[in-house]
């Protein structure tokens, strides 16, 4: 069928604005003085969540702390629908220089970031980048991977559970890197995945952590941005690993650790480039463990050799260990990463497969 | 002595209804401006940037004509249900249907000429939307069933069934992005560009086309008379020889129809991607719009751009600080005077006349 065929060239023609352009030096956006500038943030759940938009809004206290004479915006639970376009273009119209967005937007950001090309965009677990946007993000399959050699010491079955929000690379690398994890201490270990469809629904994560309980799980891990995962396990007797912050006062006793996020640093580095005239996109940050991403200090119930192994493994990666390491069959079955090879930071950023044992995700 | 007495009126004119919202809303303002004043906010300064920045500049009315155009939609939607005496609370899922059958011809349908392209996404749209309430139209008619619940249940059922196809079998196959299609190849033009309303799309004229036909139907037309009368004592009209089960079942699909459209305009005008947020709870909002506007179309597209300027203040005040659940909640208090304004509109004032001898009581 003729037009098949066009429809794939058209599709994959379409597609390709939106693949990372091979590096070239974007030149930089002009320097702007601290007390002309306006720098504004957009969450995308509310900055009392406890959890996610938490943590960019402390990033943003401490850039407000680095700069005191710049102006600072911040809008909180901004729906990925034509609102956001809406919100980000009131940013430009309230004279942004730079526009820090705490989820993934995609066009309904690049529209905005196309029609004001001074005016810098930073897109956190985004993939489009031009000459005024970049990405970023953090290393958080490396820290799921520690989690993971915690959690299966710890879980009686090596039944464990996770809770996430849609499959998206974001949760297909943390509920794998996790499990791998778990396997590297016991073989056996397997993960079974609930999805709610929304990175901040309490009630909807409250009930998927139940019905993984239900099923005889005794560990979970979830990515989604507030603690109410913990609280049920807590309740159940069983344990819980977050991300985002310190969440252990939910369920001091169910609480392994968190995937703690600190973004303070990258904003205020960012922030000042931008104001010095250096910052410049068509880039992306991965930020790595022990920079904007590490595990919490262990729960009180985790005992001292438990942490002592997962913390041994966290040196190795510090020190510049890839713990995702060949042969990783699929869920399928089939061998995906032959013995030998590793899968590099991208490729962990942008998995969208799960590993053998991750049981409830399906490939994209 | 002289006394007063207070009436209720049974019908208003539109003249005293439009005076009660305008009463009512300045209200409004000033009881928000006091809130934000408590706030450590300046209001007048605050209101300043609302308007400046909602009406003020190119891009503030042409994100104002964007949002009001699903709004207005999906009011039509409401307004025609309520002509017959039916709440149509299920806007929101027909929206959303329609859109996701718009996306399916606009995705896997042939490539054809763009104008013939996008009359078929139309279509396909206006026959989900219908199709949508379709279920409920059938249960209200048949069986009795409250179409208030039953649509509004569906809204759910679509939103999910939207959530599964985004996520699944229509997800962007190139795109990392959560939940969303590819774009869509051939999207609805924009205004030409010498008009100055770039931002604009040909939905904006299908939106008013829409809301001055059906307002010449419902004027005009027997049609547009058996409706009301349908609406206003269903036993009348079938004393009257109208076919009031038809009348009932065609407004109701109608105005599935109508919401459905309203999802195509939005996909391939405004957003160009299917996905789980297109109806940022449009469809509930235009029973805002509806009730606001006595279920009149053309008072539709006048209580739409209301609507919309009240939410985009809402984002305006975010990004000048005010917390989103306090912006929400001023959002609410506006439509609260409202809708005490058009309940007070029903009530007047009258001096008792004083009468010998019975002390002025009436």
């Amino acid at each position: 069928m003729p037009f098949l065929k066009r429809r794939a060239l058209l599709a994959g023609a379409a597609a390709l604005p939106f693949l990372p352009r091979l590096a070239r030096a974007a030149s930089p956006l002009p320097a702007v003085a601290e007390k002309d500038a306006v720098i504004a943030f957009g969450h995308i759940g509310p900055v009392s969540d406890g959890g996610w938009s938490t943590t960019h809004h402390t990033g943003l206290l401490a850039a407000k702390k680095a700069y005191p004479a710049a102006k600072f915006l911040e809008v909180e639970s901004i729906p990925v629908s034509a609102d956001a376009t809406r919100t980000f273009r009131q940013f430009v119209e309230n004279g942004a220089n730079m526009v820090f967005v705490s989820s993934e937007y995609g066009d309904l950001l690049s529209s905005v970031a196309d029609d004001a090309p001074e005016v810098a965009f930073l897109e956190c677990n985004g993939h489009h980048v031009s000459d005024n946007e970049s990405w970023y993000y953090i290393q958080h399959w490396k820290v799921s991977y520690i989690i993971g050699v915690a959690a299966a010491k710890m879980s009686k079955s090596g039944k464990m559970g996770f809770v996430g929000s849609f499959p998206v690379p974001s949760v297909f690398g943390c509920a794998n890197a996790f499990l791998l994890g778990a396997r590297s201490v016991r073989p056996e270990a397997t993960v079974q995945v609930i999805l709610i469809n929304s990175w901040f629904d309490p009630q909807a994560a409250a009930q998927a952590a139940s019905a993984l309980i239900q099923n005889g799980i005794d560990m979970i891990y979830t990515n989604l941005d507030d603690g109410s995962c913990l609280q049920v396990a807590a309740k159940a007797g069983i344990k819980c690993a977050t991300w985002n912050t310190d969440m252990r006062a939910m369920g001091p006793d169910a609480y392994v650790t968190s995937l703690m996020l600190d973004w303070t640093q990258f904003y205020v580095d960012q922030i000042g480039a931008r104001l010095a005239g250096r910052w410049a996109g068509d880039g992306h940050t991965l930020l790595p463990v022990g920079h904007g991403v590490d595990r919490d200090a262990w729960g009180r119930t985790v005992p001292p050799e438990v942490a002592a192994q997962a913390d041994a493994v966290r040196t190795r990666i510090i020190g510049g260990w890839n713990p995702i390491q060949g042969e990783i069959r699929d869920a399928t079955g089939k061998v995906r990463v032959p013995k030998g090879g590793s899968l590099d930071d991208i490729a962990c950023y942008e998995w969208n497969w799960p590993v053998e044992g991750v049981v409830g995700l399906k490939a994209v | 002595m002289r006394g007063f007495v207070v009436q209720r009126v049974p019908s208003v004119s539109g003249r005293v209804r439009n005076a009660a919202y305008a009463v009512s809303a300045l209200v409004a303002v000033f009881v928000a401006g006091l809130l934000l004043a408590a706030l450590g906010l300046h209001p007048l300064a605050l209101g300043g940037s609302v308007l400046k920045q909602s009406l003020g500049s190119r891009f503030g009315v042409q994100d104002l004509l964007l949002l009001a155009s699903p709004l207005v939609m999906c009011g039509l939607s409401v307004s025609l249900m309520l002509r017959v005496g039916l709440w149509n609370i299920g806007a929101d899922g027909q929206f959303y249907v329609g859109a996701a059958c718009a996306a399916g011809v606009a995705l896997f349908g042939p490539h054809g000429s763009p104008l013939l392209v996008q009359i078929t996404m139309g279509l396909a749209a206006m026959a989900g939307g219908a199709l949508w309430i379709a279920v409920p139209a059938l249960a209200r008619l048949l069986l009795g069933t409250s179409e208030i619940i039953a649509t509004l249940l569906l809204n759910f059922v679509a939103r999910l069934g939207l959530d599964w196809l985004v996520t699944g079998p229509w997800r962007d196959p190139h795109g990392m992005a959560a939940a969303q299609t590819a774009r869509i190849p051939d999207p609805l033009p924009k205004l030409p560009r010498d008009w100055h309303l770039g931002g604009l799309h040909w939905g904006l004229a299908v939106v008013l086309g829409l809301a001055a036909l059906l307002a010449a139907a419902f004027r005009f037309t027997r049609w547009g008379f058996e409706l009301r009368i349908c609406g206003a004592n269903r036993d009348t009209a079938a004393y009257a020889g109208m076919n009031v089960r038809r009348r009932l079942f065609q407004a109701m699909l109608l105005g599935g129809a109508i919401a459905g459209l309203g999802g195509m305009l939005e996909l391939s005008g405004t957003v160009h991607r299917l996905q789980s947020g297109l109806s940022n709870g449009y469809g509930y909002v235009g029973i805002i719009v509806a009730v606001l506007a006595a279920s009149s179309p053309l008072g539709c597209v006048f209580t739409g751009l209301l609507m919309a300027l009240v939410l985009n203040a809402g984002l305006v005040l975010q990004t000048q600080g005010v917390p989103s659940s306090a912006a929400l909640a001023l959002t609410g208090l506006i439509l609260l005077f409202a809708a005490i304004g058009e309940r007070l509109a029903h009530y007047r004032i009258v001096p008792t006349r004083p009468v010998a001898g019975a002390g002025g009581v009436a």
